[in-house]
């Protein structure tokens, strides 16, 4: 391994004076290929990556503000759909997962944020028992963007890893929040951006931890934690002689009211639900060529696994590794049959991401955060012990 | 299988004849009743989604012509709302002609009009709901 060094505060330096270079996660694949990694790592000071995918465990925290008489609100709806309200009197968590309480089935929690963060006006519903410093029992409203005090994004768990891709194995079509599977492995669904996602690119989270400046839906956020469910692994792929990185992820946050709807968008998963796509993207520092090694990793050396979902059991069948040149490519081969594969995130909004992340670092506007805490490289992961399953 | 939405006039000489019988079981297609009106003996409308095979469809609309009865289409097309859509392509695998495809340069869908059948698989199939069936 080579010996050539860079600190976080050479990188920032550079930034301040407009002289850092910042390639994505795409660019600098030829960029390697061309210089090889140790000419690589001395070129390019930062790499950016980029997911723009539907992320369920999304949602917001929002301070609505004081009515006159108060309220303290126990339960709360926007546009009725229902938030959180077990907080102080006028604090709530809206998630993005949330059902409409309408006749609507189409509409959420992520429908809500996305018309909060274009400005719209949302239809606010509370009520209370009452108490004596808090006597209103309902109040009606009107909010906006400009009408409550803070509202701040927090997600528990984004930007996954690598995910797995969806088939159906089954005689009938399923409905799934990986999208429609056809029978009889009749199509494909994949979601991770690949050689751009964030956490392939730094499969060890050498340089993610808490504290990371990230870009969360158009405006500067924080990685907070170690996502829910984080349990990271290396998973070796047999016949290919490769191993697949997989289980990590982050917890998040970022400013709600300067978010941009570029690139934070509310969906519905036919016959599954609502949720949310949220784009992420966060710069690599390329501290050493360990680093460059990985952050020009390319769509034909990452492998995932496909997993029959027609399975209700989280211990889905496999039924054998694929790389993302493959899935990209448009179809995969599985026992001899071609299949047809769709993404449910997109991968040009994933490339925009990683631009604009890297148009901002060369402005000199956005400077690279050393991680304060760096998360466990293992982490076993629990499953509920049931006393009862309906 | 593809989707086709009709109006069938019926006059007194054919208003008699068991038509959606013969649709379902000579020609194997699915018959939703969207909207029916009837005059006893005088003749009427029936306006019907039918899905099926396009052979078959071929077949039961020339059976219909042989019968006397006159078809309607309701034209149909699919709106692609290209400013929601965000390109991630959960449609381009539920396409059953290849219509919708996805560009590998530019990573951004293309939507071949000439080639869609108006079956609306992809309206059930995009998160962001950015295709439509209009009329």
């Amino acid at each position: 391994m080579g010996k050539f060094k860079r600190t976080y505060e050479e990188i920032n330096e550079k930034i301040a004076r407009k002289e850092a270079v910042i390639m994505t996660a795409e660019e600098v694949i030829a960029l390697k290929e061309e210089q090889g990694i140790e000419e690589a790592t001395k070129m390019v000071d930062v790499v950016t990556t980029g997911t723009f995918g539907p992320m369920c465990s999304s949602g917001a925290f929002i301070n609505l503000g004081h009515s006159d008489p108060l309220i303290r609100m126990q339960k709360v709806w926007l546009n009725d759909v229902m938030a959180y309200a077990g907080l102080a009197a006028v604090d709530i968590y809206l998630g993005a997962t949330q059902l409409s309480e309408s006749e609507r089935s189409d509409y959420g929690g992520g429908h809500v944020i996305e018309e909060f963060i274009r400005g719209k006006e949302i239809r606010l519903k509370a009520v209370s028992s009452g108490t004596d410093c808090y006597p209103a029992r309902e109040v009606e409203a009107i909010i906006s963007k400009e009408t409550v005090n803070q509202a701040f994004m927090v997600n528990p768990r984004n930007t996954y890893q690598n995910y797995n891709v969806a088939v159906n194995q089954s005689a009938k079509t399923i409905y799934t929040y990986m999208g429609i599977l056809l029978p009889e492995l009749g199509n494909a669904s994949f979601s991770t951006s690949g050689q751009l996602s964030p956490l392939i690119n730094d499969p060890d989270l050498r340089t993610i931890g808490i504290g990371t400046r990230i870009f969360i839906g158009g405006t500067e956020g924080y990685v907070i934690w170690e996502g829910t469910q984080y349990s990271p692994k290396a998973m070796p792929v047999l016949e290919k002689d490769m191993v697949a990185r997989m289980g990590a992820s982050l917890a998040l946050i970022g400013d709600l009211k300067k978010m941009n709807p570029d690139f934070i968008q509310a969906a519905y998963i036919s016959g599954y639900g609502v949720t949310l796509y949220v784009g992420i993207g966060i710069p690599i520092p390329i501290l050493d060529e360990d680093i460059m090694r990985t952050a020009s990793i390319r769509n034909e050396e990452i492998y995932t696994e496909i997993l029959d979902y027609s399975c209700p059991h989280p211990d889905k069948p496999s039924l054998g590794w694929v790389n993302y040149a493959e899935l990209r490519s448009g179809q995969i081969d599985i026992k001899g049959k071609k299949i047809p594969t769709s993404s449910i995130s997109s991968y040009a909004k994933a490339r925009t991401i990683a631009h604009t992340l890297k148009e901002w670092i060369e402005k000199g506007e956005y400077f690279l955060q050393e991680p304060i805490e760096f998360f466990p490289s293992q982490r076993e992961l629990h499953r509920l012990k049931t006393t009862r399953v309906y | 299988m593809i989707k086709k939405k009709a109006i069938l006039r019926f006059d007194s000489t054919t208003v008699e004849k068991p038509v959606t019988y013969y649709l379902i079981k000579k020609y194997d297609l699915w018959i939703n009743i969207l909207q029916a009106r009837f005059e006893p003996s005088l003749g009427g409308k029936l306006v019907i989604e039918l899905r099926g095979e396009k052979k078959q469809l071929d077949q039961a609309f020339a059976y219909l012509k042989e019968q006397n009865i006159r078809v309607d289409f309701l034209e149909e097309e699919i709106s692609w709302d290209k400013l929601k859509c965000n390109h991630c392509g959960a449609c381009v695998s539920i396409c059953p002609v290849g219509a919708l495809k996805m560009n590998r340069e530019t990573y951004y869908l293309e939507f071949n009009y000439q080639d869609c059948v108006v079956c609306g698989y992809c309206t059930d199939a995009c998160p962001v709901q950015a295709i439509e069936i209009i009329f």
